[in-house]
């Protein structure tokens, strides 16, 4: 009995794999530091950009420049790209300090935020599609 | 040890809405499902079921919050690896930030205006196509409330994936290009995340496209109350 338990907790342990993981926090750590580059960057001077946008221009030039080489960063990258859309639960569930909006006659300010969202997005994207269309066509004769 | 347990409960309640929520639109892959909604709306049912204080939930979901900024710094190996397409459609790409941040802007403002809100409401829905902290900033810039404009800003980017990526399919907007400025110029940084099931590519333009325009609005936000009023 005590022999099967230990074979079981060994292949527990074997199947999560540490490594990975160690690997994942160090490169997260880095992608880390680098936002907080930015943040220190944003604050000292004085810029509207936030600090992850500047953390972003940032790891780009270094990759761009190969100080950083990808795989320092890749699987730590694909975690959190993978997962970005958990990563705004907290900030979206801060709705719930505004609800007075959702009650009422302001609630009509919803379908309105939308329909100005769904304009913007199609104009833009059918704007930019067309001119990207009309250079591919123009490349390829 | 109160607070350490209170934080480890909603940082396990978060993750379980989370898990649920991709299952959920894994099984049925409706728009109106997308995991960021669901998982919102979740968690904000248990927390107004509970009667329970938003900074008691922080005191968990801090903690992931925490992961945002570096997720966004992030962003910049999938536009390092497209750098030759961005290269390639450099022109496509700023004509439409530009065209989608004013129409962002200018359409917003205008339509709640219309409806008769004060002028501190549709001051800050100026900037809800821009992410949170630029659109914060842009809203005090203009004189209008920044926690307003903050949830303007969730509504533009889960209403923008819930809604956007069917009706650009309706209208033939399926290039990369096209699929990947309209969801960053629209809904930000949440767009961008929609833009990652396309692909790579749309990615790349999605995030470029959401810092243009947040980079662009800080600009001519201010320029354009000028003009508006």
């Amino acid at each position: 009995m005590k022999l099967f338990l230990n074979f079981r907790f060994f292949k527990i342990m074997k199947r999560f794999n540490w490594q990975k993981y160690a690997v994942i926090s160090i490169q997260i750590s880095l992608l880390y530091g680098l936002f907080l580059i930015g943040s220190l960057i944003q604050t000292w001077l004085g810029l509207f950009v936030p600090g992850s946008i500047i953390g972003m221009i940032l790891l780009f030039l270094l990759l761009y420049i190969r100080i950083i080489p990808v795989k320092w960063i890749s699987t730590g990258t694909e975690l959190l790209l993978n997962h970005l859309p958990f990563l705004f639960i907290p900030v979206t569930v801060g709705i719930i300090q505004h609800l007075g909006l959702f009650g009422g006659h302001s609630i009509i300010l919803i379908p309105i935020i939308m329909i100005s969202t769904i304009i913007v997005m199609l104009v833009s994207g059918g704007i930019s599609q067309a001119v990207a269309v009309r250079r591919e066509r123009s490349q390829s004769e | 040890m109160n607070e350490f347990l209170t934080g480890i409960l909603w940082i396990t309640l978060t993750v379980a809405s989370y898990v649920f929520s991709r299952k959920l639109y894994q099984r049925f892959p409706s728009p109106l499902l997308v995991p960021v909604f669901t998982s919102t709306f979740l968690l904000v049912l248990l927390l107004l079921i509970f009667n329970i204080e938003y900074e008691t939930f922080m005191i968990g979901a801090g903690y992931i919050d925490k992961l945002l900024g570096p997720a966004i710094v992030a962003l910049a190996l999938p536009l390092y690896k497209q750098r030759e397409m961005v290269k390639k459609y450099f022109a496509s790409i700023g004509i439409g930030v530009l065209v989608g941040t004013i129409t962002g802007l200018w359409s917003g403002f205008t339509l709640v205006s219309l409806l008769g809100f004060e002028p501190l409401i549709a001051r800050s829905a100026l900037p809800k196509s821009v992410t949170t902290p630029v659109a914060m900033e842009i809203a005090r810039t203009v004189s209008g409330e920044p926690s307003l404009a903050v949830v303007f800003v969730m509504i533009a980017g889960i209403g923008g994936v819930m809604v956007g990526p069917f009706l650009m399919r309706g209208l033939k907007i399926d290039h990369f290009v096209g699929v990947g400025i309209g969801l960053g110029c629209a809904s930000h940084a949440i767009g961008t995340s929609k833009a990652l099931e396309f692909g790579e590519k749309a990615a790349a333009v999605s995030s470029i496209a959401m810092t243009l325009s947040a980079v662009c609005a800080s600009i001519l936000a201010p320029l354009m109350m000028t003009w508006l009023l």
